[in-house]
């Protein structure tokens, strides 16, 4: 599956995987909003900024083809938009929705491709997003991949049953369907409290701990403060 | 529905931002108050469950199947405070792990999807739902789906991505198809639910506030307000973009050589510095905001 690829970039060890993910989200940060406000024609600030990209691609040591290539799951709807403008005869915005909106894909895939998303998430909460939606998140992406699971057993168990062949009998499958669904929404909801109980018992504290506590370092201010400074440059130039 | 980067003008997602970052907080505060800490792992599992769920293909007729979007089935489950604060950890996990719509992009999207599709959602609930059940649950759902969709619509309009009008029409068409089927699937849905086990479904009007309904209630009417207008009018919806100088178009629109750089520079600066203060100003009333409250709570 594809986050279980992502997954596993994310586990590798080079110089870009090692920076703070505070000092990451800043530049994301830089990268994007200097991105969205260029101008689509400025083909020097794009080039500039695809270099900075292959470039930390390369550093990272993540497979360039299949980040490229994973990133193209945002061409189907930028391109129809872009065709849409297109005929609607504003050339320059159509051509700018379509690279801009791929290099900001491909900046956000750099970033999770090189972070951790536990140690995403503690950067995130360290920056000031909110304790609960921070825990949430670390539940929810922990238990995604367990209860889409369980998903695909129902999906094929009904499907073993003929629940899935046919489409004579509408209502009888909708009410299959939802029986499903309800059916998946019970044991969630029993699994969550099996969940609490446990952390209980294991003395939760409301937080979870990184196996190493995160630190900006001078290698990480320097890394922010230098790569933000080339995007603003190659941005006002 | 999910907007990627890019395809909204500065002034459009910047203002979004400004405007969800506060309303996701009020809803924390809201949930907090509500929610034992138990639930806390409750609620990310159940972010976990919508991501599953909309692996379940429901058959709709004439060979399609749709699947549930799961905000008003949440709303009514959960309460729609935490019903948002799901909705928007899901955003927030699709925009980074599976970059399914944009980070710029996040605050527009938890606007439409999270905070006034979910708070579209309860709204039927919360004012029939112990008259009609069914059809508050069916109303909620048909509202969630249509709400968030107008105003993603409404956004790229103000944005300037030219449309032609017949594409309008139809995706506002897709829209309302989209939003019954929502509403069809959420209540055979809640039906199970009951028939499993009656407590998962709260009782509707259990979390009356003066605050919910009002912020609720201006979802929907958001909401709507964007459907008419983008339905009667979408070059209306242009213009005014255009006038609030909220549209893009403007900028790209005229060729490179009638450009001085340095006065798009200065525009572009302007603008940036603007947003960017705006934003500070935000966070400090909401850091500001939250010591108060924090500190009347504790005196």
């Amino acid at each position: 599956m594809h986050h279980v690829l992502v997954d596993q970039w994310s586990q590798g060890s080079s110089p870009l995987h090692a920076r703070d993910p505070r000092a990451k989200v800043l530049v994301l940060l830089i990268f994007l909003v200097a991105l969205a406000t260029a101008s689509p024609n400025a083909f020097p600030t794009l080039i500039i900024y695809a270099a900075l990209l292959a470039s930390g691609i390369l550093i990272a040591g993540l497979p360039l083809g299949g980040l490229l290539l994973r990133s193209m799951g945002i061409l189907p709807f930028s391109l129809t938009f872009g065709l849409i403008t297109w005929l609607a005869g504003d050339r320059w915005r159509a051509l700018g929705l379509v690279e801009k909106s791929y290099l900001s894909t491909v900046a956000v895939l750099l970033l999770v491709g090189t972070t951790p998303l536990p140690r995403l998430l503690g950067g995130l909460e360290a920056l000031g997003t909110p304790r609960l939606l921070v825990l949430m998140a670390q539940f929810l992406y922990r238990y995604l991949f367990v209860i889409s699971e369980q998903a695909q057993h129902m999906r094929l168990a009904a499907a073993c049953r003929g629940g899935a062949s046919g489409t004579r009998r509408h209502a009888k499958f909708r009410a299959a369907a939802a029986g499903a669904i309800a059916v998946l929404f019970a044991r969630s909801y029993y699994r969550a409290e099996g969940v609490h109980r446990a952390l209980m018992s294991r003395a939760f504290s409301g937080r979870f701990a990184l196996l190493n506590p995160l630190r900006f370092g001078w290698m990480d201010a320097c890394f922010a403060a230098g790569v933000g400074a080339l995007l603003v440059l190659a941005r006002v130039q | 529905m999910h907007i990627p980067d890019n395809f909204l003008s500065t002034p459009v997602w910047a203002s979004l931002d400004a405007i969800s970052i506060p309303a996701v907080g009020l809803m924390i505060k809201r949930a907090g108050r509500d929610l034992p800490d138990t639930r806390i792992p409750l609620l990310g599992v159940m972010g976990a469950f919508v991501f599953a769920a909309q692996m379940i293909n429901f058959p709709v007729g004439a060979g399609t199947s749709g699947h549930l979007v799961g905000g008003a089935l949440l709303a009514c489950a959960l309460g729609p405070a935490p019903a948002v604060l799901v909705m928007t950890t899901i955003l927030v996990i699709q925009a980074f792990v599976f970059q399914d719509g944009g980070v710029l992009a996040l605050g527009a999207n938890v606007f439409n999807m999270a905070v006034a599709g979910v708070l579209a959602g309860y709204w039927p609930f919360q004012l029939w739902g112990a008259a009609r059940r069914n059809s508050a649950i069916f109303a909620g759902g048909f509202l969630s789906v249509l709400v968030s969709g107008s105003l993603a619509l409404a956004e790229l309009l103000i944005s300037g991505v030219r449309m032609p009008r017949l594409l309008v029409f139809t995706s506002l068409g897709l829209f309302a198809v989209n939003a019954a089927i929502e509403g069809a699937i959420t209540i055979s849905v809640v039906q199970a639910l009951d028939r499993l086990n009656p407590g998962f479904v709260q009782k509707p009007g259990r979390s009356n506030s003066r605050v919910l309904i009002v912020l609720s209630t201006a979802g929907v009417l958001l909401g709507i307000a964007g459907f008419l207008l983008a339905s009667s009018a979408p070059d209306a919806i242009q213009s005014l973009g255009q006038t609030l100088g909220m549209s893009a178009r403007t900028n790209f629109q005229t060729p490179m050589a009638n450009y001085s750089a340095g006065n798009f520079e200065s525009a572009w600066l302007r603008r940036a510095i603007a947003g960017l203060t705006g934003l500070l100003l935000i966070c400090g009333l909401c850091l500001a905001g939250a010591r108060f409250v924090g500190r009347r709570r504790s005196a």
